[in-house]
């Protein structure tokens, strides 16, 4: 019985996950085109700046290229922090936290620097989906489906980048602590 | 109008989904890139191959719209160079930003406050960068497709090549030693502890 001690995994397994938002995704071709969620950063922008600065907006070719709130590109992203909401306070198992213990192990309880560092890689990240036209969604995994050389070059280099980075970051102190 | 209740349906079960298996959880996301946790990368991957053998059928059948994305060496290289250096640090992408958010992690809510900013400024530098960056080498909507010469072709090769990387992943990522619980009972699932 050595399993009696071990904490249960509060999360979905993962096969059974897949073919959940496989079936989304497919929803979403067959509903509206291809999905994609760094879209909706810019639709966001739109609006507010359609609305504190017009000119500006209509100046911009990437605004022009991409419809305000009043859009599927940001109800998606707005139904997602909805979905994440639902989800987290339906879920007594899967721990919400503001600074993972990974990160606190390494790097202090410090919310300044977590933060800090979330707000700059969240920037980094969004520049990047749009130069590339996409992001994990957008260009990975919609791209991919669809069979776009894009797609599976922008998935195998974030993936490698982001655990070289990762082992970066970490380093030695990865993986002692516990599962959750 | 439609299309707002569309979004926002999809977009809410899409959050619920990617919460639900971790994603939007940053601890969960570096176990998966220090290759301790295989579960989410796997996941990924699977949902890649259905979503691609799914589409397949739709078009045979003639549902849905497709747009791939154009390929350009320089600026999808650099940008998923930017992007995974981004991913590694925070765990978070633009996609479960916004569910993490909502779940209420705080650093997922700066991280989509730095997103905004960043797209604020690629939004600013657009008519500079795609020029300079992205026309160059763009090489256009190239598929797998256009590869293989035949779509059904270029599915299962697709297919195989995920299928070999799910393998390869769950050798290769150390294997988790706790105990899932079952999706629906909530109880774990090894038979030894059925009567608990």
């Amino acid at each position: 019985m050595e399993t009696r001690n071990r904490q249960p995994i509060p999360y979905w397994p993962w096969i059974p996950a897949a073919f959940a938002l496989s079936g989304i995704v497919l929803f979403i071709f067959a509903s509206y085109g291809p999905p994609a969620s760094s879209s909706g950063f810019v639709s966001t922008l739109n609006g507010l700046f359609a609305w504190m600065a017009p000119e500006y907006a209509a100046s911009k070719a990437h605004y022009q290229a991409i419809p305000g709130p009043g859009s599927w590109l940001f109800t998606f992203v707005l139904g997602m922090a909805i979905g994440g909401f639902i989800a987290g306070r339906t879920s007594k198992e899967i721990p919400v936290r503001d600074i993972p213990p990974i990160w606190k192990e390494r790097f202090g309880e410090s919310r300044f620097k977590r933060y800090a560092t979330t707000f700059f890689a969240g920037f980094l990240i969004l520049f990047a989906s749009r130069l590339a036209g996409g992001c994990t969604l957008g260009l990975f995994i919609s791209g991919s489906t669809q069979l776009a050389i894009s797609g599976l070059y922008f998935g195998v280099v974030i993936f490698v980048v982001a655990m070289f980075t990762a082992r970066l970051l970490y380093g030695k102190s990865a993986g002692k602590e516990e599962n959750r | 109008m439609t299309n707002i209740w569309l979004g926002l349906f999809s977009g809410i079960a899409f959050g619920f989904v990617i919460q639900r298996i971790g994603a939007t959880d940053a601890h969960r996301m570096a176990r998966s890139h220090l290759m301790l946790d295989a579960d989410i990368p796997r996941f990924m991957l699977l949902t890649v191959a259905l979503s691609a053998v799914g589409l397949f059928w739709l078009q045979a059948v003639g549902v849905g719209r497709i747009l791939p994305l154009p390929t350009s060496i320089v600026a999808t290289g650099l940008a998923a160079v930017l992007f995974g250096i981004g991913w590694g640090l925070c765990g978070y992408c633009p996609g479960t930003i916004w569910a993490a958010a909502g779940e209420g992690r705080m650093d997922a809510l700066f991280a989509l406050l730095g997103g905004l900013a960043g797209t604020a400024l690629f939004a600013q530098l657009h008519e500079t960068l795609i020029p300079l960056l992205y026309d160059p080498t763009n090489v256009g909507q190239i598929t797998l497709t256009d590869l293989f010469g035949n779509y059904g072709v270029a599915v299962v090769v697709l297919v195989v090549a995920l299928g070999l990387c799910i393998w390869a992943i769950g050798k290769l990522w150390g294997s988790d030693d706790h105990e899932r619980v079952d999706l629906f009972t909530r109880r774990p699932v090894s038979e030894k502890s059925t009567e608990v």
